[in-house]
């Protein structure tokens, strides 16, 4: 296909990105330097560098900041480290049952973020089962305070994001070549050994790949914490994003939250630039 | 790898797979359970597993008044909307060809949703429930055309510019959605599209492109090119012989990734929740129901997820094998 005929077929789909990604991202920065609420969204006042200085300055930003860096230190070794696990483990089944086991643990995949963590919510209420467990084994009520709705934050995750590393490493499992491990095998290796030193490095390249997903989904995360949280500031379990958009929605202070944005885009170059790097050198070599 | 054939082993491996399949479906099946209750009932001490179930939360949610006689109602719409199954199913035996069955039965099947609210007077959870519908094929029908072109493209050209833009689409989309819908809230305001199901849809187009252009050109570099080159010998330009000859052979392809796009955009929360004031899609009316101080809102919002959840799981039913292969050949490519 010549230079032409590829830009013909590119044409409309690269007006869409660049119309509605690109040019956004540059208005975003232009926002941030404005002093904007909704009163004036027609006439924006130019400030300068004024929202940034704002934002190093507001103790709640950072304060989301580290509970975001909490989640994702801890959510994501969590689930990447489930889902590992139960993929192992799902490799032993026989073929018929796997089919069974698989639907269930696709289930919270598939169903929509905010009615999922609804799910979940359901269980913590007055009168769901989780909670009449809480009674039974420790004697109090279950109440939402700060570390229990940051607790739930993470059980939420755990149960929500482990099916999508657990079948990436599953399917990664079926293309262990045979004869590594038979070879193991006859020179008596036990089976930690073979995960150890056959499994993890096959799926090297993977961990690597659903690491720095996890990492950056993880990182925006807002559907679960908004809704756990029900906007609550009393939990302190805000996370970035959550306090980007009540800055903007609520407090409307819109350039002070495209600051926001914009500082989270350049902090998150620190994982995207190395992802991507990986993808271009895959990409070209494919070629 | 050789299974383990240690009978205790074996047991510990089930019971351990058992209990996460129990931790990622309880919360569904409980929720259900819920949904039937009366608050009474969902609030008890103890939770109640044998209780007299109920529909009212169901006919709350959706029903602003439940019509004169319900039964005939009821009879009604399972009727039409069994004969559009029914119609579907045999796709096949029409003189037609089957995608023009499919469309004519998606079309009445729409057209009988929007009339319902003539006969039946509905509450504003069955305009969002619209609402999702209209927003969701509409996302599906752009991202798909222009995508596939771009998909089409990228799989056969092997200049550097197609790296550089998959490349680029990818970073763009893995920055947190936030940064773009800001700016759109702003575009809203100012343009008065702001509430509108058009901006809903183009916002959600652009944002999921980056995913529909990498999803569609896996696909497409599975086609041999022989194929459209034969076509092309034969004197149809490369257009033609992508609509005529390829598109055809595409249509799994096409499925998986309407598929996804599908989940993406019925799943989105932050985007729609900015960028609407009351056209509102089911994902975030649902969220109004998280909280509450009265306590008839759990079963309330039982039914309200399991009443969202069900649509996405009688598709994902129907379609399971293009996802696990669109899940399995998208993701360890990666």
């Amino acid at each position: 296909m010549n230079r032409r005929t590829f830009y013909m077929f590119m044409s409309p789909s690269l007006l869409v990105m660049l119309a509605l990604m690109v040019f956004p991202l540059l208005t975003s920065v232009w926002l941030s330097l404005q002093y904007m609420t909704f009163r004036n969204i027609n006439e924006p006042e130019f400030v300068g560098l004024a929202n940034y200085v704002a934002v190093f300055e507001d103790l709640k930003f950072w304060n989301a900041f580290s509970f975001t860096m909490t989640y994702i230190a801890i959510s994501v070794p969590l689930y990447i480290f489930t889902g590992f696990l139960i993929a192992v483990l799902l490799d032993q089944v026989s073929r018929r049952i796997r089919g069974i086991y698989i639907a269930a643990f696709l289930m919270p995949f598939i169903v929509v973020p905010v009615v999922g963590t609804l799910m979940v919510k359901q269980l913590f209420e007055s009168g769901g089962i989780i909670a009449w467990a809480f009674r039974q084994l420790i004697g109090s009520r279950f109440i939402l305070t700060e570390q229990s709705v940051k607790s739930l934050i993470i059980i939420h995750a755990l149960w929500a994001a482990t099916p999508f590393p657990l079948i990436v490493f599953f399917a990664g499992l079926q293309t262990l070549p045979h004869e590594l491990v038979e070879a193991s095998m006859i020179d008596g290796a036990t089976r930690l050994r073979q995960v150890r030193h056959i499994m993890i490095p096959h799926l090297r390249s993977l961990f690597v790949f659903v690491g720095l997903i996890s990492i950056m989904d993880a990182y925006r995360v807002f559907d679960s914490v908004f809704v756990l949280t029900e906007q609550n500031p009393i939990y302190k379990a805000e996370v970035m994003m959550l306090y980007t958009f009540r800055t903007a929605m609520s407090v409307q202070r819109l350039g002070k939250a495209n600051a926001m944005s914009v500082i989270t885009v350049v902090l998150i170059l620190v994982v995207l630039v190395p992802f991507l790097l990986r993808t271009y050198k895959e990409q070209t070599e494919e070629r | 790898m050789r299974r383990i054939d240690n009978r205790y082993v074996l047991g510990i491996i089930y019971l351990i797979l058992t209990l996460y399949a129990a931790f990622s479906v309880i919360p569904f099946f409980w929720t259900a359970i819920q949904s039937f209750k009366t608050p009474r009932q969902a609030n008890s001490r103890v939770p109640l597993f044998i209780f007299e179930p109920t529909l009212d939360n169901y006919t709350d949610l959706w029903l602003k008044s439940i019509p004169d006689d319900p039964l005939f109602v009821t009879i009604i719409l399972v009727a039409v909307f069994g004969l559009l199954v029914l119609v579907a199913i045999n796709a096949k035996r029409f003189p037609l060809p089957r995608g023009y069955v499919y469309i004519a039965v998606l079309l009445v099947g729409f057209f009988v949703l929007v009339q319902i609210p003539e006969f039946i007077k509905t509450q504003t959870f069955y305009d969002y429930f619209l609402n999702t519908i209209i927003v969701t094929a509409g996302t599906i029908c752009i991202s798909i055309s222009i995508g596939c072109l771009a998909g089409y493209g990228l799989a056969r050209y092997s200049g550097i510019a197609g790296v550089i833009i998959l490349v680029a689409a990818l970073g763009f989309r893995s920055l947190p959605g936030m940064s773009y819908i800001l700016p759109y809230w702003w575009f809203g305001q100012r343009s008065g599209l702001y509430d509108t199901h058009i901006l809903l849809i183009i916002t959600l187009v652009a944002i999921n492109q980056p995913f529909t252009i990498w999803m569609l050109r896996s696909f497409f570099m599975n086609i041999p090119k022989e194929i459209e080159e034969s076509a092309m010998v034969d004197g149809a330009n490369r257009l033609t012989a992508f609509i005529s000859v390829i598109i055809p052979i595409m249509w799994p392809g096409i499925i998986s990734t309407a598929l996804f796009t599908l989940l993406l955009a019925y799943s989105d929360f932050l985007l729609v929740r900015i960028l609407t004031q009351s056209n509102w899609t089911l994902t975030v009316a649902i969220s109004k129901y998280a909280g509450g101080e009265d306590p008839g809102h759990i079963t309330l919002a039982a039914a309200a997820a399991v009443s969202a959840a069900v649509p996405i799981i009688i598709v994902v039913f129907i379609f399971q094998g293009q996802l696990v292969k669109g899940l399995t050949s998208g993701a360890v490519k990666g």
